[in-house]
C-alpha cells in the first residue's frame, strides 16, 4: 500500500478501488477468453457446415449419375468396359466425397471442447462474484480500519481465485479452419 | 446419429477376416470414434475401442494390438498417460502409438515423442490420408 495513504478513510479508498480493480480485470479478461472462443466456433460451425452440406449435395449427384450408368447396363443387357470403368470413377468419387463429410463431421470434438473451455471461464466468473458475497460477515459500520482489513481480505481471495482460473484454463483447440491437420512422423 | 454410422459401417466382414490388424482407438469423443472406426475398418483393419486413457490401457492389457490411435485431452488418464503407461509394458514397446488430437503446439509435440509416440496428427483428419499413415505403419 501505498506509504502516503495513513487515515483508516483512505486506506478503505485504495482498498475498494484495488478491489473493483482486480474484479474488472479478471472479469474482462474472461469475457474476453469467452469472446474469442466464441468467434472461433461460429467459424469452425460455418466452415463444418459449408463442407458437409456441399459433401452431401455432391454425394447424392454422384449416386444419381451410378443410377443412371447402373440402369443402362440393365436396359443393354450387357457390361461395357466404358460403364464398368465409369462405375468405379464414380464410386472413388463418393469415397472422397464421404471422407471430405468426415472431416466435416468432427466440428463436434473440436466446439465442445471450446464449450467446455468457456463454461470454466464463467465458472471461475461466479466463483470470484462468489468471493464478494459479505453475508456472511457482514460489513462493519462506521470502522474504516476493519472495513480496509475485510476490503483487503476479499482482494486476496479475488486474486487467488484469479490466479487457479488462468491456471485451469488453458486453449487445447487451435483449429481456425476445418481442413485436416498437420502430420508428422517423429 | 451413432445408429446410422453403425448401419454405414463396412464392419461385418472385416470381423470374420482374421488377417486384419487390429487397431485400438482412444478417444473421449463417442462421435470422433465412430467416425475413426467407420475410416479403419473401411480401409481392412479391425477395431478396438476406448472411451479413455483407462479403459485404452485396459483394453491393450486384455488384447496386444497392431496399432494404437488417442487422443490427448481426456478425463481420468490422457494421451500421454497412456503412451508412457504402454511403453512400460513389454509388448507395446515396438508397437506404433499416434496422437490424434487438436493440440499442435511445437511443446506438447515434443513431449509426445519423449514419451513415446510414433506420429503426431492434428484433428480434423481426413480418411485418406489417416488409412495411408497407418498403412505405412503396420501395412
Amino acid at each position: 500500500m501505498d506509504a502516503s495513504v495513513t487515515t483508516p478513510s483512505e486506506k478503505m479508498n485504495v482498498q475498494v478501488m484495488h478491489l473493483l480493480t482486480g474484479v474488472s480485470t479478471h472479469g474482462d479478461q474472461r469475457l474476453a477468453e469467452v469472446e474469442r472462443d466464441l468467434a472461433q466456433m461460429d467459424v469452425l460451425l460455418e466452415e463444418a457446415i459449408k463442407k458437409l452440406c456441399s459433401s452431401f449435395m455432391a454425394i447424392h449427384l454422384a449416386v444419381e449419375k451410378q443410377q443412371e450408368t447402373l440402369s443402362s447396363m440393365h436396359s443393354d443387357d450387357k457390361k461395357s468396359p466404358e460403364c464398368v470403368e465409369r462405375l468405379e470413377t464414380i464410386q472413388s468419387e463418393i469415397n472422397r466425397h464421404v471422407g471430405a463429410a468426415i472431416t466435416g463431421l468432427q466440428f463436434q470434438d473440436m466446439t465442445s471442447q471450446l464449450i467446455g473451455r468457456m463454461v470454466k471461464h464463467l465458472t471461475g466468473l461466479r466463483d470470484v462474484f462468489g468471493e464478494l458475497d459479505s453475508s456472511e460477515s457482514p460489513i462493519p459500520e462506521n470502522n474504516y480500519e476493519e472495513l480496509a482489513d475485510k476490503l483487503n481480505r476479499i482482494s486476496d481471495r479475488v486474486c487467488a481465485r484469479c490466479d487457479e482460473q488462468t491456471e485451469k484454463v488453458r486453449s487445447s483447440v487451435s483449429q481456425r479452419h476445418m481442413e485436416s491437420g498437420d502430420i508428422d512422423l517423429f | 446419429m451413432a445408429e446410422q454410422f453403425n448401419n454405414l459401417s463396412p464392419a461385418t466382414d472385416v470381423a470374420e477376416n482374421k488377417m486384419a490388424k487390429t487397431i485400438l482407438t482412444v478417444d473421449d469423443s463417442g462421435s470422433l470414434r465412430q467416425m475413426l472406426a467407420f475410416s479403419l475398418k473401411d480401409a481392412g483393419y479391425a477395431v478396438i475401442e476406448a472411451v479413455d486413457g483407462l479403459d485404452g490401457l485396459e483394453k491393450a492389457k486384455q488384447q496386444t494390438v497392431d496399432l494404437v490411435l488417442t487422443d490427448q485431452n481426456m478425463p481420468g488418464m490422457d494421451g500421454l498417460g497412456l503412451i508412457k503407461a504402454l511403453r512400460a509394458m513389454e509388448n507395446y514397446q515396438s508397437v506404433p502409438i499416434l496422437m490424434l488430437t487438436t493440440e499442435s503446439g511445437s511443446e506438447i509435440k515434443a513431449m509426445g515423442k519423449a514419451a513415446g509416440a510414433t506420429g503426431w496428427l492434428v484433428k480434423p483428419f481426413d480418411p485418406a490420408r489417416l488409412t495411408e499413415v497407418v498403412g505405412k505403419l503396420i501395412g
